[in-house]
């Protein structure tokens, strides 16, 4: 990265005509692991997409679109789209509302902030598999902690709840286990966005004699915009493309009623050995991914260019 | 600063460089075979380890690279291994046929010679053909039985095993009277064993997933829907424990061995597993209850060990796998398995009285259609789906399956 903007400083002093070549040593390095691991995987995706497939594993030579068309098929493929986007939206929605107050809490200073913030940051730094494999056992039917404190608090008569495996409920323990994740991050982006806020503003309205709502209102929430959008967009894409959470509590199960588009390609390919119509569908998210990529480039772009 | 974007353009040419030659020059001077195997136990590495070091001292021109992985990640990697041209030569699987159907496997006949391949036992030796020729031998068995919990049972004023489906129900409801935080009867409908649980059931009412003698798939008969209502009674009833659509079968295990279950459908390598549980359950065996029109009947399951044919790998392979089945190295081989059934006749004589109930049950097992190439797809497809045959429509869940086997083929 150093070597990209420091190589950008020193073409300005050259002809235009040139300024590619004389860059590429310094942005030599980083295009090519680009080309490596970012555009080669993806073409190779796309070819192995357009390729019939076996169960075992073995190409068959060129398909045509078959392996979309079986996708497009597939009776079950409607309801877990739209399950992804329930999933997508309550999670980014709910992870942003919950994490504009507690940013306004660890921004306050008090005694122990530093304990708050680091006892904050560790779900996020954690593995998302080990925190997921932590809810997993914490919402145990018979033996989990979470059950047994309904118990003994007298809430929870009878036969005991089973959160992850009955689907009335596994699919909002999910979300809330995925919520729970994404917090840190996002809180952490909206104080970043709080603390350059400037003080004279906040003072001046004070001054004025702005309640402490009105200040938040008419001051701090939209100077948080470019946060905030930054926040939602780097959420969609790590929750769309979330699969441990998932994977790790319920295996998008039972049937496919807690799949989303990326577990449910990994559970067709890998479960099911019904290869060709998941490589399809690997294109298909992987194509989604990259149209929020270009909304995320275009957003930031639009911040910088303000500043 | 110049210096420094050359020396990384340098590394990272010559780091691309080194794997394109890693990738594109196979190892000349001795032969390496790689070996992909699953931990039936966590002694499974240490006995791999130990044959792999005495197989390299007495085959001084072979190497083995062996990886000893979970089952969860075997099913994966087998697939990717393949997909990406990077196969093992020796693999130890759950299925085999659809690796038979792309002609990737060595014959059996071109691995063992005939007195070795004689000592299997025939019945798997049959499940390992595709078209006819077996490309795949067995490794190991399974059988399946009846578990109940004796306490239990008994003083819930159930006085006689259940042999049929009446029975079993009659009995869930006596044990819920009388122990209303049991769960009667476990049925694990999880995407873990789902294909296990349902064949069993059904094969009680003379239900199949494919019917040999049509050589049609057979998972949406009447018989197979009445199995998958009867179990949706069951679980409607309340005798079950809660979402057996999602209940894996190691699940269901560890409620049996904590004395939360009266009854449950469990394979031979119950006991040492209730042993690894450390569980105080008091438990009886007795044969798997059938409907009133089937009769009783145990689900055989095996799993097999398949060579890869690749350019100057037969003579490795061959070694390997025939060291792997001489008598001591394969009692060493079950003993770390833990507790199944013997593949080969000469191992059969020596096996522990514990098994002798599931053994002589083999007459009356059905197995797999495991030689079918789409075997693999439909039985993955079984997985994910049947369980949810007790949520919904039973009928529509079975027809959904059938349509993947039918379009998956008959070969």
């Amino acid at each position: 990265m150093t070597a990209i903007s420091l190589g950008a400083k020193k073409v300005k002093n050259r002809r235009p005509a040139n300024s590619f070549l004389s860059a590429l040593p310094w942005i030599g390095p980083a295009i090519l692991l680009i080309l490596l691991v970012v555009v080669w995987p993806a073409v190779e995706l796309i070819r192995i997409s357009l390729t019939k497939i076996t169960s075992a594993g073995v190409l068959e030579g060129f398909n045509g679109l078959g392996n979309y068309k079986l996708l497009f098929e597939n009776p079950d493929l409607k309801t877990i789209a739209i399950r992804t986007v329930v999933w997508v939206l309550s999670v980014v929605f709910l992870t942003v509302i919950i994490s504009l107050p507690l940013a306004q809490l660890i921004n306050q200073s008090f005694p122990g902030r530093k304990f708050v913030r680091w006892a904050m940051i560790v779900p996020w730094a954690a593995s998302v598999v080990m925190t997921s494999i932590i809810w997993k056992w914490m919402l145990e039917l018979t033996s989990g902690e979470f059950n047994l404190t309904l118990r003994q608090l007298g809430i929870q008569h009878g036969q005991p709840v089973d959160w992850l495996r009955d689907p009335r409920f596994s699919f909002f323990v999910l979300i809330w286990v995925a919520v729970f994740v994404s917090i840190p991050f996002t809180t952490f982006v909206i104080l970043a966005g709080l603390q350059s806020i400037p003080h004279d503003i906040i003072e001046a309205a004070q001054v004025d004699g702005a309640s402490a709502w009105q200040v938040y209102r008419g001051i701090k929430f939209p100077l948080l915009r470019n946060s905030l959008l930054i926040a939602t967009i780097i959420n969609l894409i790590n929750v769309f493309n979330s699969f441990p959470i998932i994977w790790a509590l319920t295996r998008g199960g039972p049937g496919y009623n807690t799949d989303t588009t990326t577990t449910f390609a990994y559970k067709m390919a890998f479960v099911e050995y019904n290869m060709g119509p998941s490589t399809a569908l690997g294109v298909i998210n992987f194509g989604f991914i990259m149209l929020i990529v270009l909304v995320y480039l275009r957003v930031t772009k639009a911040t910088r260019d303000q500043a | 600063m110049k210096k420094i974007g050359l020396r990384r353009l340098s590394a990272i040419a010559a780091v691309s460089l080194s794997a394109t030659v890693l990738a594109v020059v196979p190892a000349h001077a001795a032969t390496t075979i790689k070996i992909i195997t699953p931990n039936y136990t966590d002694a499974m590495p240490a006995y791999y380890a130990d044959l792999n070091a005495r197989f390299e001292a007495a085959n001084p021109g072979i190497k083995v690279e062996h990886t000893n992985l979970s089952w969860d990640d075997i099913l994966v990697k087998g697939r990717t291994l393949v997909a990406t041209n990077s196969t093992p030569d020796i693999m130890n699987l759950n299925t085999f046929s659809d690796y038979a159907a792309a002609d990737l496997l060595y014959k059996a006949t071109d691995i063992f010679d005939a007195k070795t391949l004689a000592d299997f036992v025939p019945a798997f030796i049959d499940n390992s053909k595709y078209n006819g020729t077996a490309y795949a031998v067995p490794d190991l068995a399974s059988a399946r039985m009846f578990f109940y919990n004796k306490k239990i049972l008994y003083t819930s004023g159930v006085n006689k095993v259940p042999t049929t489906w009446a029975e079993v129900t009659a009995a869930a409801k006596k044990i819920k009277a009388k122990y209303p935080a049991v769960y009667p009867i476990a049925i694990p409908l999880g995407s873990e064993e789902a294909q296990g649980e349902f064949a069993i059931w059904a094969g009680g009412n003379n239900g199949r997933y494919f019917d040999n003698d049509t050589k049609k798939w057979v998972i949406n008969s009447k018989a197979n829907v009445e199995t998958l209502k009867f179990l949706t009674g069951l679980v409607k009833a309340g005798l079950t424990q809660p979402s057996p659509a999602s209940t894996n079968r190691t699940d269901a295990f560890k409620l049996f061995s904590q004395g939360k279950v009266g009854m449950i459908n469990a394979s031979v390598f119950f006991p040492s597993t209730l042993k690894d549980y450390k569980s105080k359950v008091d438990y009886g065996v007795a044969p798997f209850p059938h409907s009133a029109t089937g009769k009783s009947i145990t689900l055989g399951v095996q799993d097999y060990f398949m060579a890869f044919k690749k350019p100057g790998n037969d003579v490795a392979v061959k070694a390997w796998m025939n060291f792997l089945f001489q008598p001591s190295n394969y009692a060493g081989f079950l003993r770390a398995a833990g507790g199944f059934i013997p593949a080969t006749k000469s191992a059969s004589t020596a096996v522990d009285s514990s098994l002798l109930p599931f053994i002589n049950q083999l007459p009356n097992a059905i197995f797999y259609p495991g030689d079918l190439a789409a075997w693999p797809k439909v039985a993955g497809t079984i997985t994910t789906q049947v369980g949810t045959g007790v949520i919904y429509d039973a009928k529509g869940v079975l027809d959904k399956i059938q349509k993947v086997a039918v379009a998956a083929g008959t070969k």
